[in-house]
C-alpha cells in the first residue's frame, strides 16, 4: 500500500515514467487490435524497430551538423526522425507489397533485419548517440520530460479519438475489404488513415519506451483480450485495460525490485497471457473428463 | 435498357489490365432470380464482383442505377474467401451490413444492432447471435452471410456459390429461403452455383457463362438435362 501510495504521490520523482507507461499501456493495444486481426503482427515488431532507426538517424544527422549531443531539446528532430522512417517504411511496404510477388512477412523480416542493423549503424560513430540509442532499445524508461510526456499524451488522445469515431469504417476495410468495396468505400483512403494512426502511435511511443515495450503493448494484450472477450465490440477496451493494467502492476513491480520497466513490463504481459492460455487449456481438459 | 437495376453495355471484365470476359451486355431487372452458370474459372464470379463495385470493369459501362438513386447491393461472397481474423460474432457480421448506409464516422446504435438481429431470425439463425462467426459450420455461416446481406436492405442480392462446402439439407433450405424472399419480398436475385439440379426450381431464368459469351433463357430449357449436357460437353472440348 505504501508503494503505491509513494508512486502515485504527485512529487514521486519518476512520476512521468510512470505516466508515459500507463498512456501507452493503456493506448497502444487499441491499435494493436487492428494489427492482430489484420494478421500484420510482423508489422508490428518491424515498425517499432524501423521507428528506432528514424532516432538513430536523427542522431546522426545531428551529429553531422552539431559538435554538441543531442539534448532534451531535441525531441522534436528526434520525434521527427521516428515518424518520416515510419511512415516511410509502411508506404514502401505498401508500393512493394503491390508490385512484388513476394508475401508479406517476408517484405516485413528483412524490414526488420535491416532497420535493427541501420540503427546500430547510424549511432556507432556517436558514443553518447549509441547509449540513447541501446537505452532505447533496452526500454529504459527512467526520465521522460514534461513536455515529450505531453506530446505523447496530446497525440494519443488524438489517436483514440480517431479510433472511436472512425472504429466501423477501419473495422470494415480491415475485416471484409469487398464488402467496404461494394458499399462504394475508399479502401485505400481508409487504409491510409489507418496506416497513419499505427505511424503515429509508434513513431511516438517509441521515442519513450522503445521498440521492445511498444511491440510487447500492441501485440500481446490485444491477444489476452481475444481470448476472454467474445465478439469485437468490447475487445479494444479489453485490450486497453490489460495493457493499462500491466503497465501499472509492471511499473510497481520494476520499482519494487529494482528491475528494468522495459523488460519487467513486457514480461508481465506475457506472463499474463501465458497463465490465461494454460488456465483456458486446463479448463478445457477438466470439461472433456 | 431502361428499368434495369444493373446494366452491362460492351462490358469487359479481368484483373490487372487482362481481360476474363469481353464485350458484355446484360441486364438484371427488378423481381429477377437468375442463376449465373459455368465452369470453373470462366469469370462468373468476376460478374458478380464487377456487378457490386469491387471490381472495376475494363472497358464498358456498367449502370446501376434504379429511380434515379444507386442500387444497393447485398454481397455474399465465397465463404472460404471470406477470412474473418477478427473474433466478431454472428451477429456483429451481419451488423456490417447496416455500415453502408452510415456517413463515415458515425458509429452503429441500437437501430442497427437491432437490424442485424433481425435478419438473423429472417434466415432462421436468431440463435447464432453470440457465436463467433469462425466457429460456425458452413451452413450457419452462409445463413449469418446472407442476413449480413438482407442487412444492407438490398435491391439486388448477388451470391457467389452459396452452396458451396454445405450438406444437401443446408442447401436446400438456403435456397428456400432465396426463393421465398424472390417471391414474398419480390428481392432480385443473381446467384452464382454448379448446383444446377438444386437451383433448377427456384430460379426462373439462367446465364450460361459458355465461350465467353452469355447465353441466357428460362430455366427450364437452360437447365434441362440435354441442353446441360450439350453446354458441358462443349466447354470440355474446347
Amino acid at each position: 500500500m505504501s508503494l503505491l501510495m509513494e508512486i502515485l504521490s504527485p512529487g514521486f520523482l519518476l512520476r512521468n515514467a510512470f505516466y508515459g507507461g500507463l498512456i501507452i499501456g493503456f493506448v497502444a493495444p487499441l491499435v494493436g487490435v487492428y494489427l492482430v486481426g489484420r494478421r500484420m503482427v510482423f508489422l508490428g515488431v518491424a515498425l517499432p524497430q524501423v521507428s528506432t532507426a528514424g532516432v538513430a538517424g536523427a542522431f546522426f544527422w545531428h551529429a553531422l551538423f552539431h559538435e554538441h549531443a543531442l539534448h532534451e531539446g531535441d525531441f522534436g528532430l528526434a520525434l521527427a526522425g521516428s515518424t518520416v522512417f515510419t511512415l516511410a517504411a509502411i508506404l514502401g511496404l505498401a508500393v512493394w507489397e503491390s508490385r512484388s510477388r513476394a508475401r508479406a512477412e517476408e517484405q516485413t523480416g528483412v524490414l526488420y533485419a535491416f532497420a535493427g542493423a541501420l540503427s546500430l549503424l547510424l549511432v556507432a560513430s556517436d558514443r553518447i548517440a549509441e547509449i540513447g540509442i541501446l537505452g532505447l532499445l533496452k526500454g529504459e524508461i527512467i526520465a521522460i520530460p514534461t513536455g515529450e510526456l505531453l506530446v505523447l499524451a496530446v497525440g494519443y488522445a488524438a489517436i483514440v479519438a480517431a479510433l472511436w469515431f472512425f472504429k466501423k469504417d477501419l473495422l470494415l476495410v480491415s475485416a471484409d475489404r469487398d464488402l467496404a468495396r461494394s458499399f462504394g468505400k475508399n479502401v485505400l483512403a481508409w487504409d491510409v488513415v489507418l496506416y497513419l494512426i499505427i505511424g503515429t502511435t509508434i513513431s511516438l511511443g517509441v521515442l519513450l519506451v522503445g521498440p521492445l515495450v511498444m511491440f510487447g503493448f500492441l501485440i500481446v494484450p490485444p491477444l489476452i483480450a481475444g481470448r476472454l472477450v467474445t465478439g469485437i465490440r468490447h475487445l479494444p477496451l479489453a485490450a486497453s485495460l490489460f495493457g493499462g493494467l500491466a503497465a501499472f502492476a509492471g511499473f510497481a513491480i520494476a520499482y519494487r525490485l529494482d528491475w528494468p520497466l522495459g523488460p519487467t513490463d513486457v514480461a508481465l504481459v506475457c506472463v499474463l497471457l501465458a497463465l490465461v492460455v494454460t488456465a483456458q487449456t486446463a479448463i478445457g481438459w477438466l470439461r472433456r473428463t | 435498357m431502361a428499368g434495369a437495376l444493373v446494366s452491362f453495355q460492351d462490358v469487359t471484365l479481368g484483373y490487372d489490365g487482362t481481360p476474363v470476359l469481353e464485350g458484355l451486355s446484360l441486364d438484371v431487372r427488378p423481381g429477377d432470380c437468375l442463376a449465373l452458370l459455368g465452369p470453373n474459372g470462366c469469370g462468373k464470379s468476376t460478374i458478380l464482383k464487377t456487378m457490386a463495385g469491387i471490381v472495376p470493369p475494363l472497358r464498358g459501362t456498367v449502370r446501376s442505377t434504379f429511380d434515379g438513386r444507386p442500387v444497393r447491393f447485398g454481397y455474399v461472397p465465397q465463404q472460404e474467401t471470406l477470412d474473418l481474423a477478427f473474433p466478431m460474432t454472428a451477429a456483429e457480421v451481419v451488423e456490417m451490413g447496416t455500415y453502408g448506409g452510415l456517413p463515415a464516422g458515425r458509429r452503429p446504435r441500437r437501430a442497427e444492432r437491432e437490424r442485424a438481429l433481425e435478419c438473423l431470425e429472417q434466415v432462421g439463425a436468431a440463435e447464432l447471435r453470440g457465436r463467433l462467426f469462425h466457429t460456425l459450420s458452413g451452413g450457419q455461416k452462409q445463413r449469418a452471410l446472407v442476413a449480413r446481406a438482407l442487412a444492407t436492405e438490398p435491391d439486388l442480392l448477388l451470391l457467389d456459390e452459396p452452396l458451396s462446402g454445405i450438406d444437401a439439407p443446408t442447401a436446400a433450405a438456403i435456397l428456400a429461403l432465396l426463393g421465398r424472399l424472390n417471391r414474398e419480398q419480390g428481392l432480385t436475385i443473381l446467384l452464382v452455383t454448379h448446383h444446377l439440379g438444386a437451383v433448377r426450381e427456384v430460379v426462373r431464368e439462367a446465364i450460361w457463362v459458355h465461350g465467353g459469351k452469355l447465353l441466357r433463357g428460362p430455366a427450364s430449357t437452360m437447365l434441362a438435362p440435354e441442353r446441360v449436357r450439350t453446354i458441358i460437353e462443349e466447354d470440355f472440348l474446347s
